[in-house]
């Protein structure tokens, strides 16, 4: 099936017809070999033609993978690492034609009015012609700007030396094991660099890259964003994103120099037998700001704790997080907050929902180092447990070392008011639809961040996710 | 102003190699490399984690618990996540043995 | 002061078990209990710091082998503190322990002839057996770790208070334990309210030298039976050399309300578990708790509210004030089970930083498994206002003066809800006192 050639294929641009013939010959050696060892990861760097640093990289952290232990808190990982793909080609596994992608997954896109031609990209088929037509101009207009935008892999090879400069140093591979796996084995994702005082107003979307490895389990993105500069990504869609593996770890580093700006918005929505298992930290320098807008729907269990470390006075880290956990779904989520250096700020809203037996857990960290001094933070996590079935946690962490600061901390835990629900339904809604009026209006602070395709896409994803939850 | 204590005989670290100690209440790390010595609390200023438990290269320590690493010599932090120092104290070598004296 | 290694030789072992036994003569259900708790102590080790639990709290430089087993008093020091909290106050029955054996016990004519027990637990052991048999070790689990292990094993006194069905006892009871230098304390309080009753008790630590080394490896055991109503008062004012290490639980039935304020001042380091169990309909909890550091004092300690029943309310608060290089650690949990619809709970934690270097960790947690529920928490860390300062100056304050009130005030919210006037009166004298000049 890997080698089949695809009639999308042929119709693609001359470029990218030589990738693929490149990709089909070493599929053979690549085939259905499962695990992650020396081997393995050998094989990936020669495929990717990489510099010895980034092989001996590689190689290290998968030692570093393999003495780690399991971490002892969080969700239940039940993983054979032996017996999952840690690399797939984007035309073997995701390669699949349209017709592969199950009934249900077209269904939602469709309930979801997604255009054609992301379902396509969002299905793992192979990038159609159309996509390039309109975002090929977009890529000129960035390049001109002197952004480059492009993905991991392609920065490893054309932009060198500032990629080496800052990759991994945010996040070592010894953080912690998925980061040490993802650090073995990563492919794809993206690498953004945004020059001095260049301001980009409209979001940047991951199938803006055209020449992208789509839909990696190992996703490595790295985002610098110089002084002065500002840029928002857009990480994944509503839509339910299908793959054939059952394990994600991806990892993305953020630095944000003096004066810039940055916000990194993901909905996640991946399929229910995912663990989806992220590190996500970013660092700001003097008067950054840096902005997590984090969506979790879908996965099996997501472990994800987007951090700011405000390295430097005036930095300030804002993460807003909203979790939904449905039925045999655990959503272990939240946020990191540390403040490294005096006056920065920083703020934590979330938002948790379960429902149908769903877990929801908050777990973040505030930490205030020694010498930080006039540092403010306030965290706030508010939870909805729709039904008796359905559990929700919270696990906030505190530390302070400065006594110049002012930190506060609030979460509560409660079901939707009987009051809000008789109201709205004695205007003539159903309890269904109260309850997810209801919803949507407590996910409101984060959905009013999002570019408005998405909001619209997270309000419809939510209506459906609360179809049949009530009675 | 705290006393010097004596912590081992000058062969009892291997070169290189570290040691863990518990001097006045306190427990530090005291490290020989390159034939100097050094000596770190053993705390790591990310996390509280085991300084003493963890991979020394050349002149830094690693923290087993998140891999940050800091300057035998000085204490200071040289990666993430750490961000800051750990306390370094002052070392004395006299009559074939190790002195430390710690600096709060 | 120097240098040891990091081992662990104890004297609690086999022989000086065999030897307590022998000598206490106890019946036949409290000697396995101690045999197989002992057992557990052996299994076990020292706890870690790669144990959740002790990530925060480092115990490495404690050494089981410095400290003795307590051994029979020879003689009574003379000049024994009277403790803080029974000034001008019209005690019902009195106990003193003096490194863990009974000194006095006394209780008046009238309590008595209500049928209410107070007294050491030898003494109780002996004159009431199927009361303590039936409560003893059933709220803290003598193998929970190496501690309440060591604690089950090698305990010797205890204080035991029984209040009979529907007495209501207006006096309050106190207890003091009090340590010498390098002294031990295992001592066990058990307190047990029959249906309907009503008690205050005062139970207080401390140390005749403020610095010398102690140990203190102790156990708190409340049932407070259906309808019933404690008011429990906990002060720790143990010397700041002493090693304090405690599970302490309150087991809450059917409509039944416990009260119970915790001074947490003493200690060189603390590693406390306190937990309330609402376990019958309606039950209804009120935990407050004062906690001020010093020096580099270590407070560790970990509350746990849990709805177990339906309708029961929780509401908890914790006041911290910490400075020089001290360290305070406090992890909270409300968890609600899945069958505990209608509950109400709530937690708060404020923390006041008086200087730099030190630290307060803050960790409130809530599992919750019922949704008709309302349970929230918060914390807050902070220091004193500078403005509030400037402002308390302009009239007339000086800027110790200012800084002494200003903690009082931030503790005022729990004092209010202590019902004890003495009390308030001993924490608030005991807090004001070690507030000093800062810059």
């Amino acid at each position: 099936m890997a080698t089949d050639i695809t009639t999308d294929a042929l119709e693609s641009p001359v470029g990218e017809i030589n990738k693929y013939d490149f990709r089909t010959e070493t599929t053979g050696i690549f085939k259905a070999r499962k695990g992650v060892d020396a081997e393995v990861v050998n094989q990936i760097s020669d495929i990717k033609n990489e510099p010895d640093w980034m092989r001996k990289f590689r190689l290290d952290s998968l030692e570093i993978f393999n003495s780690k232990p399991m971490p002892k808190w969080g969700g239940d990982i039940a993983i054979d690492f032996q017996d999952i793909f840690y690399y797939l080609k984007p035309t073997d596994g995701q390669g699949h034609t349209w017709d592969d992608v199950p009934a249900e997954i077209k269904d939602t896109f469709e309930r979801l009015g997604i255009p054609e031609a992301e379902r396509k990209y969002l299905s793992g088929v192979k990038a159609q012609f159309e996509s390039e037509v309109v975002y090929g101009s977009l890529q000129e207009d960035l390049a001109k700007k002197g952004v480059l935008f492009t993905d991991t892999d392609t920065a490893v090879r054309e932009h060198p030396e500032l990629l080496r400069e800052y990759f991994g140093k945010v996040i070592a591979p010894d953080d912690n094991k998925f980061a040490a796996l993802n650090s073995a084995v990563w492919s794809g994702g993206s690498f953004i660099y945004i020059p001095k005082g260049v301001k980009i107003d409209f979001p940047l979307q991951a199938y803006f890259r055209i020449n992208a490895e789509s839909m990696g389990q190992f996703e490595r993105t790295l985002i610098i964003v110089d002084e002065g500069a500002q840029v928002h990504y857009v990480e994944g869609c509503t839509a339910p994103m299908y793959t054939t593996e059952s394990l994600h770890s991806a990892v993305v580093e953020v630095i944000c120099k003096k004066g810039s700006r940055c916000r990194y918005s993901t909905i996640q929505n991946w399929a229910n037998n995912i663990y989806n298992l992220v590190t996500k930290r970013a660092l700001a320098y003097r008067d950054a700001t840096m902005e997590w807008v984090d969506g979790n729907l879908g996965s099996h269990l997501t472990m994800k704790y987007p951090a700011v470390y405000m390295m430097e006075p005036g930095a300030r880290g804002e993460i807003l997080s909203i979790a939904f956990s449905g039925k045999g779904q655990h959503q272990d989520t939240g946020a990191k907050l540390v403040h490294c250096a005096p006056n920065t700020t920083g703020q934590i809203v979330s938002k948790s929902i379960s429902k149908d037996g769903g877990r929801g857990s908050y777990r973040g960290l505030v930490k205030v180092e020694e010498g930080a001094t006039g540092s403010k933070s306030s965290v706030v996590c508010d939870a909805l447990i729709l039904d008796p079935q359905s559990r929700s946690d919270t696990y906030p962490y505190i530390e302070i070392a400065e006594p110049d600061v002012s930190i506060g901390h609030e979460a509560s835990v409660s079901r939707i008011g009987e009051e809000q629900l008789f109201y709205l339904m004695s205007r003539g809604l159903s309890e269904s639809e109260a309850s997810t009026m209801i919803v949507n209006g407590f996910i409101e602070p984060l959905v009013k961040e999002l570019p408005m395709e998405y909001a619209v896409e997270l309000n419809r994803l939510i209506e459906l996710q609360m179809e049949g939850s009530v009675g | 102003m705290a006393e010097f204590v004596r912590v081992a005989s000058v062969d009892a670290i291997a070169d290189p190699g570290k040691s863990v100690f518990e001097v006045d209440d306190q427990v530090v790390v005291v490290f020989h490399v390159d034939g100097q010595f050094s000596c770190l609390d053993d705390v790591c200023t990310h996390d509280d984690g085991p300084l003493g438990e963890g991979r020394l290269e050349g002149c830094t320590i690693a923290c087993p618990r998140h891999g940050a690493k800091f300057d035998i010599r000085t204490g200071a932090a040289l990666t993430m996540p750490a961000t800051r120092a750990t306390v370094c104290h002052e070392v004395k070598v006299e009559d074939g043995a190790v002195w430390v004296r710690l600096r709060s | 002061m120097g240098v040891t290694a990091v081992t662990d030789t104890a004297k609690f072992n086999a022989s000086a078990l065999d030897e307590l036994i022998a000598k206490r003569q106890e019946p036949a259900w409290l000697v396995d209990l101690r045999r197989a708790a002992f057992e557990t102590f052996c299994e076990k080790a020292m706890p870690s710091r790669k144990e959740e639990e002790w990530m925060r709290t480092d115990i490495r430089t404690f050494h089981l082998d410095k400290f003795d087993l307590p051994a029979e008093l020879t003689e009574i020091p003379a000049d024994l503190p009277s403790g803080l909290l029974t000034e001008g106050v019209d005690l019902g029955g009195r106990l003193v322990s003096y490194n863990s054996r009974t000194v006095s016990s006394e209780l008046s004519e009238e309590l008595k002839a209500q049928g209410v027990i107070f007294g050491s637990f030898s003494e109780v052991l002996a004159s009431h057996p199927e009361i303590v048999r039936k409560h003893f070790a059933h709220a803290v689990d003598p193998h929970f770790d190496k501690f309440s292990a060591m604690h089950a094993a090698f305990f010797t006194t205890g204080q035991v208070l029984y209040v009979p069905r529907g007495v209501v006892v207006k006096k309050p009871l106190h207890a003091l334990s009090l340590l010498g230098a390098g002294g031990v304390d295992l001592g066990h309080t058990l307190v047990i309210l029959d249906e309907g009753a009503e008690a205050t008790m005062l139970n207080e630590t401390a140390s005749i030298d403020e610095s010398a080394p102690g140990l203190h490896c102790g156990a708190i055991e409340l049932f407070v039976h259906p309808r019933a109503r404690l008011r429990y008062i906990n002060l720790q004012n143990w010397g700041h050399g002493v090693w304090h290490f405690a599970h302490q639980k309150g087991i809450v039935e059917r409509d039944a309300h416990i009260q119970w304020t915790i001074g947490a001042l003493g200690s060189k380091l603390s590693k406390v578990n306190q937990h309330v169990a609402l376990a019958g309909v309606g039950a209804e909890s009120e935990v407050n708790g004062v906690m001020f550091t010093e020096g580099r004092q270590h407070l560790s300690y970990h509350t746990l509210q849990h709805h177990e029943a339906p309708n029961c309310r929780s509401n908890f608060l914790y006041k911290t004030a910490l400075q020089d290089r001290s360290r305070t650690v406090w992890r909270g949990m409300i968890k609600v089970d899945k069958d505990a619809q209608k509950t109400d709970g709530y937690q708060r934690n404020d923390n006041l930083l008086l200087t730099e270097h030190c630290r307060a960790d803050s960790i409130p947690g809530l599992e919750i498994e019922a949704d008709d529920v309302r349970c929230t928490h918060g914390a807050t860390i902070g220091r004193v206002d500078e403005e509030q300062i400037f402002y308390a100056q302009c009239r007339g304050f000086t800027r110790k003066e200012a800084i002494r009130a200003i903690v009082i005030g931030f503790f005022q919210q729990v004092f209010d809800r202590i019902p004890v006037e003495s009390v308030r009166e001993a924490l608030g004298k005991a807090i004001a006192v070690r507030v000093r000049d800062y810059e």
